[in-house]
């Protein structure tokens, strides 16, 4: 079995309960490479939006400036996508490169956003990626921990006990 | 499954259109989900029991297959094909051991899952489930018993009537038509493999009554024509049919 087909996918309404779910795996020794998080990059349309590098690492500026500067400091992999029906999205871990995979190889899933063919690359089927897209939407943020199936269900039992709107697990 | 989750009130509505869940108060199929985790699985996923029997699991979309092969041959015989609404590990969630079956996912999967003890528990707060339940094992004993019956009795031809005609739910007035649930697209080596027979001989047999108009079926999608003639064929019994039945087709 792939161990990057399969996944735990916990959906937030907010972003200090991901943030949150983010160190709760990080202190139950689950290794950060693994995790990925998704989330709209604006709230606000008066606020400007950026994506910069002054220094030694990649900054978001913006309303969740702390926030997405926080995660990218722990996880691999940081992007910045305009997706055509869902707007600016900010992403950090392996899933950026699910996206860039998506989008080098003209991946298309009929009725799915370049998000939702990457999300479909790592496994997690079409009707709960259309959830997802729909809550990303609605400003929830979407952790995954990709793995195998015994990493993944220790995964949800670990984050099922935050306080995630939803949480499940994805095995091929 | 938390009930402020994006899937928790299709989930319930899917449980309470099965027959195992249907008879429940809405509040104790709730709590039940509650209780749950969602998982699922993709297409063409085989697992043996002793992977799956420690968790009892709901369907709530997709098909699976419990199957047993003998190693030695190849061959397979389907004990259950299982659609929405559907649990699997039942028998252990009863005994607490795992049995010797295949589970083959036919579509992506999306399910619930609970754990074996806590199944068990909330049977045992929910007696009222027994009412349901029992009727459903009692079908379920049936299926196997009818499938012994099937394979110790009747030939191939009658068999695969009797098969398609178990999954017709159409009323009985509608003649022609109708399509079968659950076993619609199958292969003919799946097919086989539910009536302990192989793909050739299903291919031909499918053949046969399609020359004679009794179905109609492309790429797996079979549609009966002729419900009567399919009724005639599945009521036949081995003796009446060994004299004039094709030898191919045995």
């Amino acid at each position: 079995m792939a161990d990057n087909n399969n996944s735990c996918v916990a959906l937030y309404s907010a972003h200090d309960q991901a943030e949150e779910a983010v160190r709760v795996l990080q202190k139950a020794a689950f290794d950060i490479k693994k995790v990925s998080i998704v989330g709209k990059g604006y709230h606000r349309e008066e606020h400007p939006i950026g994506f910069y590098n002054t220094g030694d690492r990649i900054r978001f500026w913006g309303a969740q400036g702390a926030f997405w500067g926080g995660v990218w400091g722990l996880l691999v992999g940081a992007a910045l996508f305009w997706i055509p029906g869902l707007g600016p999205v900010v992403m950090a871990g392996p899933v950026v490169a699910a996206l860039v995979g998506a989008l080098k190889g003209a991946v298309a899933v009929a009725g799915l956003s370049a998000l939702g063919a990457a999300l479909y690359s790592i496994g997690i089927p079409k009707d709960s990626i259309i959830r997802y897209e729909t809550a990303l939407k609605s400003d929830q943020y979407l952790i995954i921990l990709h793995g195998n199936q015994t990493e993944v269900e220790r995964a949800h039992e670990v984050l099922a006990t935050g306080k995630p709107t939803d949480i499940a697990i994805h095995l091929s | 499954m938390k009930p402020e989750s994006p899937f928790f009130k299709e989930s319930v509505h899917c449980l309470m259109q099965s027959p195992l869940f249907s008879g429940l108060a809405q509040s104790v199929v709730e709590e039940m989900v509650t209780r749950c985790r969602r998982e699922t699985w993709k297409r063409r996923r085989q697992l043996p029991m002793e992977e799956t029997w420690q968790r009892f699991h709901i369907l709530l979309s997709g098909r699976v297959r419990l199957s047993r092969s003998n190693p030695e041959t190849g061959r397979m015989i389907t004990l259950f094909l299982l659609g929405p609404g559907d649990p699997f590990c039942i028998f252990s969630l009863l005994d607490g051991k795992p049995h010797d079956v295949i589970l083959d996912t036919l579509d992506d999967l999306s399910l619930l899952s609970l754990p074996m003890k806590e199944a068990r528990q909330w049977l045992y707060e929910h007696p009222e489930f027994n009412r349901t339940l029992l009727p459903y094992l009692g079908e379920q004993m049936c299926a196997l018993s009818g499938l012994a019956t099937d394979l110790a009795l009747h030939d191939t031809e009658t068999r695969l009537a009797r098969l398609i005609l178990r999954h017709l739910d159409a009323p009985a007035t509608v003649q022609e038509h109708i399509s079968p649930r659950l076993i619609n697209n199958l292969s003919n080596e799946s097919l086989a493999a539910m009536i302990g027979s192989v793909r050739v001989v299903v291919n031909r047999q499918l053949q046969h009554w399609k020359q004679e108009g009794i179905v109609d079926s492309h790429r797996g999608y079979l549609m009966v024509e002729k419900l009567n003639d399919l009724t005639q064929r599945a009521e036949q019994k081995l003796a009446d049919t060994a004299d004039t039945a094709p030898a191919t087709l045995q």
